[in-house]
């Protein structure tokens, strides 16, 4: 098998690393607010649930998860799986798991604003929802993108995860080709091309960051 | 940021869904699992999957006109995948002994020895200078569960003992840890012993005594006797006509390694 072959198979599977990626990230990121918030609610009910849900996908494995999430409907319920597209089990259990990763970082930024600022905004007329949303919010995304950074470059590697599920994404095929020919070129070269994909998000993660410093 | 976030989901909702109608053409699909790590028996070759077992399901599909898919499964997951109905059989060098009760089988198609891998030169020469040394195998095979002393050979069990056994993900890789002096024995298939010979040529060598012999069949889900009848009749005129024959020489199988009449 010539070399570009390998190369062509191997972007063939990065396109399908990217789904994974991009699809979670336009999931957990929003949801992982809504989990964010549900955490630090007043109502001791809905709190003690978000804690719940943190705690139980934070404390196991995502490998778990995605089994879980792909084979439950069938196990629990004796649904048929033929229409259930295995990427779409994927990024279901990718973003359930990011998204309590994320509501922690984004509830650790919510609470590291001051608590003079809620009162200034009140001062000012604000209602609570236009504070978090005008004052709170803005300040949060600075605060949090670094440790964001960190998870969005975790998850570019996790996506090799999903073959847990057989669905065919980078280092599976890198695999694949190993075996089928006898070579660790594969394997080098989906190195190179992770190492790549981070560079890209930590260099946008770096912009935004700098396009969020608009006080310093 | 509401509408935002509904749009986004919307769209994330959209892109996934539609993937999963393609195949509604009304024909019956045979979707095979297996482990592409395996050669030559199911690999990846191009941009496709080839191997003697794919070769063989692949012609079976064009001779009774259903939908042929290659899904290249987690070994570890094999039995959820089968048993939900995510894929339709296992045919992957597929060894019957050891999981009799757990599978619709078809008749065995190969007989298949399990033999050690060393390297060239090595001081190994027989099964007896395996004693205190490392010896790979791949998670979850019959030769793994005799090794280890939870089948029922006792000779293979009592080997087992001499030696400290490590169990790998895939040959591929308990190949690479013998080439890298990791371990110093695999225990494999015949098939993949030769073709990883054949890879590699002189890099490796085959102790000439076997630890035990194996049959491959393919795996249905418990019950399905219909689709394996199907099958197993399509696979039996193959071997009647020479067909089955063509494709074992092609991946370098054996005539005598044939079984099935």
């Amino acid at each position: 098998m010539t070399f570009t072959g390998m190369l062509l198979d191997l972007l063939s599977g990065l396109v399908v690393s990217i789904e994974i990626f991009v699809f979670t990230l336009m999931l957990a990121l929003p949801f992982g607010l809504v989990v964010a918030l549900g955490r630090m609610s007043r109502n001791p009910l809905v709190s003690a649930g978000f804690r719940l849900y943190i705690s139980v996908v934070r404390g196991t494995p995502l490998m778990l998860q995605i089994l879980f999430v792909y084979f439950a409907p069938y196990y629990l319920f004796g649904c048929s799986l033929a229409r259930y597209p295995r990427l779409l089990a994927t990024v279901l259990a990718f973003s359930l798991n990011y998204a309590a990763y994320f509501a922690e970082i984004y509830r650790g930024g919510i609470q590291s604003i001051e608590a003079g600022q809620w009162e200034a905004a009140k001062a000012l007329g604000f209602s609570a929802g236009q504070t978090f949303r005008l004052v709170v919010l803005p300040q949060t995304i600075k605060r949090v993108i670094p440790a964001i950074g960190n998870e969005v470059i975790t998850l570019v590697k996790d996506t090799s995860l999903a073959f847990t599920i057989a669905v065919t994404e980078m280092f599976t095929l890198a695999k694949q080709l190993s075996s089928a020919n006898t070579t660790m070129m594969p394997l080098v070269a989906a190195g190179v091309f992770y190492y790549v994909f981070n560079y890209i998000v930590a260099f946008a993660m770096e912009r935004l960051e700098r396009r969020f410093a608009y006080y310093r | 940021m509401k509408k935002l976030v509904l749009m986004m989901a919307a769209c994330v909702a959209a892109c996934l869904f539609t993937g999963c109608d393609k195949a509604d053409d009304g024909k019956m699909k045979l979707v095979v699992g297996f482990d592409a790590d395996f050669p030559p028996y199911g690999f990846k070759s191009g941009s496709e999957y080839k191997g003697f077992d794919l070769d063989l399901a692949r012609e079976v599909c064009v001779r009774r006109g259903w939908t042929f898919v290659a899904n290249p499964i987690n070994w570890d997951a094999k039995d959820m995948e089968l048993n939900s109905g995510s894929i339709s059989c296992i045919w992957n060098g597929f060894t019957m002994q050891g999981r009799e009760a757990g599978y619709t089988w078809s008749e065995p198609y190969v007989d298949n020895s399990q033999v050690v891998l060393v390297k060239t030169g090595s001081p190994i020469k027989t099964l007896k200078d395996l004693a205190g040394k490392k010896v790979g195998v791949q998670t979850d095979t019959p030769v793994q569960k005799e090794l280890a002393g939870k089948g029922d050979k006792k000779a293979v069990a009592a080997l087992g003992k001499t030696f400290t056994l490590i169990v790998m993900p895939n040959y591929n890789q308990a190949v690479m840890d013998l080439d890298s002096g990791a371990v110093d024995a695999v225990a494999l298939d015949i098939g993949v012993a030769k073709r990883k010979m054949a890879d590699k040529p002189g890099k490796f060598e085959m102790l000439k005594e076997i630890v035990m012999t194996e049959t491959y069949g393919i795996g249905f889900k418990k019950g399905n006797t219909q689709l394996r009848d199907e099958v197993q009749a399509t696979l039996k005129e193959m071997v009647k006509d020479g067909t089955m024959a063509k494709i074992a020489a092609a991946y370098g199988i054996e005539g005598n390694a044939l079984i099935l009449k």
